[in-house]
């Protein structure tokens, strides 16, 4: 089994300057997605050995992550785990993703349930509701794909998502694939900034967007 | 008089499609859509009583009514294809943005190697 740790980037060259030593004692293969950050983050991954792939424009988080997807099934790994920079997904909690992976299980979502915030547990609930998706960390980007999930969501249908969540989750129901959810550790963020929950406006345009998208999903596949 | 300002509309109309495509500035099905509405508005100019005769039978009051009504719905339908034409680029662009990025990283691996 060949497995790919893919991280978007986007400004996070302090940041991989403490996640990348301690990642490569646990896993071998990293790629790093580059999101046209104006720091010196692809520096730092050519610093430590790590692969390291640059984006031309600005994709944001998911765009990134699904680059990282096409790259690893041109280069025929099995399967691929995505984590974020900034330290809030620990390096040790890889094996348990690993571990909970069956033949039966397409996705393994490692989740953290506490790390929600009150108004975040509100937003997850409304869109639990709304999509009937059984999954308790809708945004949590600690996953691993398998294969058949890869090639789903490096198509074409998954490139005008926004973020890696809702609507990641229900073009993935809707090919009949299921996702189990694993609870894992989790740091608190470094920086402590959220790239969805930033600020009124951010949250506004996300919680309409994401409505909308799951409003025109209405009555796809139900989830175990 | 309004029937000949409106075939001076139609005809400056036609004319700056045909300059713009000249031009390379406008290309295939854009063009095509653009002189059927100049032609439309030609033809709308030559011909006035025909809005009222339709106006007519459909029970329309005010036949201007009809005229507006066509056009704004023209309009919104224009705006909607032009969305769905400005998703599949975004689409596009997405992908060959991480096309690049992938091929890059290929081309720097194949120099290195050499």
């Amino acid at each position: 089994m060949k497995t790919l740790i893919v991280i978007p980037a986007f400004n996070e060259a302090e940041n991989l300057k403490q996640l990348l030593p301690e990642l490569k004692q646990k896993a071998n293969e990293i790629l790093i997605v580059n999101d046209f950050s104006s720091d010196d983050t692809a520096q730092i991954a050519h610093s430590m050995g790590v692969s390291c792939l640059t984006l031309p424009d600005q994709l944001g988080a998911w765009g990134a992550t699904q680059t990282g997807i096409r790259y690893a099934l041109s280069r025929g790994y099995d399967q691929v785990i995505t984590m974020d920079a900034d330290g809030q997904h620990l390096p040790e909690e890889l094996i348990t993703l690993y571990n909970h992976k069956t033949q039966d299980s397409h996705v393994i979502i490692g989740t953290f349930p506490q790390r929600l915030s009150y108004l975040k547990k509100m937003a997850w609930r409304f869109f639990k509701i709304l999509t009937q998706i059984k999954i308790q960390d809708l945004t949590s980007g600690f996953r691993l794909y398998d294969k058949q999930a890869m090639t789903i969501l490096a198509g074409k249908e998954a490139s005008l998502l926004d973020y890696q969540d809702v609507g990641v989750l229900l073009l993935l129901l809707r090919s009949g694939l299921t996702i189990e959810e694993v609870p894992v550790k989790m740091e608190h963020r470094n920086d402590g900034k959220s790239r969805v929950f930033s600020s009124w406006l951010v949250v506004m345009k996300y919680m309409i967007q994401t409505t909308t998208l799951c409003l025109a999903n209405f009555g796809v596949k139900k989830s175990t | 008089m309004t029937n000949i300002v409106i075939l001076v509309i139609g005809a400056l109309m036609s004319l700056t499609i045909f300059y713009l495509v000249r031009k390379d500035k406008m290309h295939g099905p854009f063009a095509t859509w653009w002189l059927l509405v100049a032609l439309a508005t030609i033809l709308l100019s030559a011909f006035p009583q025909w809005v009222d005769s339709i106006a007519i039978q459909l029970g329309i009051v005010y036949p201007p009514t009809l005229i507006l009504v066509l056009a704004v719905g023209l309009i919104l339908i224009k705006m909607l294809t032009m969305d769905m034409a400005l998703t599949r680029k975004e689409r596009k662009i997405r992908r060959l943005t991480q096309r690049m990025a992938i091929l890059e990283n290929k081309l720097d691996e194949f120099i290195n190697r050499k």
